[in-house]
């Protein structure tokens, strides 16, 4: 699966060696008994199966639908993440104190790590690659605007943009704003409108 | 203060093309499960919030192993060079050092490991080693489960209240920092304070690690940048650690 971004393709040499040292290092960490022969499976299983964007698109969706439960999302983010009928882990790993910003037709929220990478794992999962990339990160803070325009999102001039940094240890994500033409789709129709993209402020929800 | 200790705001920096995908290379999961299996066996999970009885776990593995040793060890690069390597590539080199450094494994072994793979594409393509202690695999996912919250008791008063102008202070990120560089010397206005007080995994020579108030700032774009290079009607907001923090 090479990327379809032009910085992040690299020779195949390159690539062949970083997939042979990895899997150098692996195998002599289960022989020295570090990790067994079934860590790394059992973690990414997990993230396909427990944490990941199928999460955050149900809490979006039943705040879309119950606005008790947006109210309280708005004010303890973890607290109704843990009332989903989820997996126990909702304040697990990267997950442990999150928030959540709520888009409108006054204002867009788009959230970044300049410094790294922090992303709240149990509501989204892992950081797709636009998040990571030093371009994005040192951009955003400066030039919000140009940059989601880049992403497809064009806002208009008077919605104000709030760019959220993750310096300390909240997790952010977005509640975006739910899409017209949805009026009567079941929760789990209006999940299925939802993007990792969406739920961090570089796209918006479209039917 | 190196490049990516101040990335805000750089210009002349390419259009973004979104690349969606979490991994571009099938070797870049395997790395990513090695270091959230050294977070999961970390020897200091003893003195964590969740109650890891990780000395009984039986792994090989006791060092002390975090984000902030992974974010450390970027940070250390030579910025040329921070820059030159796609994020795992990054992750690659840190932890396999870590790994030779801590006595784990040796540069040769790994080095010779690392030929036999590329010289031989049957055992390149040969499955990895089976076995190991199922209780491993049981702790890391009870770590995926329940964290390791950073928020501790607050031992005294927040210096700085909701509304307060305050100022970022302008100190060296040493090894390990977590204030973006560019924001040193800025105002803002505090628009939270969170409750309680947050640790960070070690004591940085900048001086975060013992719990301590974080504060939501906003900072208004003609505080940050040149006016010729502000958007209209946009607010930068961070969460930042007090220790960073001065009076306006």
């Amino acid at each position: 699966m090479p990327s379809n971004y032009p910085g992040f393709r690299y020779g195949a040499d390159r690539e062949t060696f970083s997939a042979a040292k990895v899997k150098a290092l692996e195998s002599l960490l289960i022989e020295k008994g570090v990790i067994t022969g079934k860590t790394v499976d059992t973690i990414l299983g997990y993230f396909e199966t427990e944490m990941g964007p199928f999460n955050g698109a149900k809490v979006v969706a039943k705040a879309w639908v119950d606005p008790a439960f947006k109210k309280l999302l708005l004010e303890d983010c973890n607290a109704a993440c843990e009332a989903m009928d989820f997996p126990e882990g909702m304040s697990g790993a990267e997950g442990e104190h999150m928030r959540i910003v709520e888009n409108t037709p006054e204002v867009h929220n788009v959230i970044v790590c300049t410094l790294c990478s922090c992303y709240p794992w149990p509501t989204l999962g892992l950081p797709p690659y636009w998040f990571k990339d030093p371009t994005f990160r040192a951009r955003v803070v400066r030039e919000p605007r140009v940059v989601l325009s880049e992403f497809g999102v064009e806002l208009d001039e008077s919605v104000t943009v709030k760019v959220w940094d993750s310096s300390a240890q909240i997790r952010w994500w977005v509640l975006p704003m739910r899409p017209a033409g949805t009026e009567g789709m079941s929760e789990t129709e209006l999940a299925s409108l939802l993007t990792p993209e969406a739920m961090m402020g570089v796209a918006t929800v479209s039917v | 203060m190196k490049l990516q200790h101040a990335l805000g705001g750089l210009e002349g920096l390419d259009t973004i093309t979104p690349e969606i995908e979490v991994f571009v290379e099938p070797w870049e999961k395997r790395i990513f499960g090695i270091h959230t299996a050294m977070m999961a066996l970390s020897n200091h999970l003893d003195t964590s919030i969740p109650d890891y009885a990780i000395d009984d776990v039986p792994t090989t593995f006791k060092s002390f192993w975090t984000w902030g040793h992974l974010r450390q060890g970027a940070e250390g690069m030579h910025p040329f060079e921070y820059f030159r390597l796609r994020y795992y590539e990054k992750w690659l080199g840190g932890i396999s050092g870590f790994f030779v450094s801590e006595g784990y494994i040796t540069q040769e072994e790994l080095d010779a490991r690392t030929a036999e793979f590329l010289e031989d594409s049957t055992a390149a393509a040969a499955p990895l080693p089976s076995g190991g202690a199922p209780a491993i695999d049981d702790q890391v996912v009870k770590y995926l489960k329940e964290g390791d919250s950073p928020m501790r008791p607050l031992e005294a008063p927040p210096k700085f209240s909701l509304g307060e102008q305050v100022k970022i202070k302008i100190v060296s990120p040493g090894a390990h920092s977590r204030l973006p560089g560019n924001l040193q010397g800025r105002v803002a206005t505090v628009v939270k304070v969170y409750e309680g007080a947050f640790t960070y995994f070690f004591p940085t020579a900048d001086g975060i690690g013992v719990p301590m108030p974080v504060y939501s700032l906003a900072f208004q774009p003609e505080d940050l940048w040149d006016e010729s290079l502000i958007e209209p009607d946009s607010v930068y907001y961070n969460d930042i650690f007090e220790v960073y923090i001065e009076a306006a």
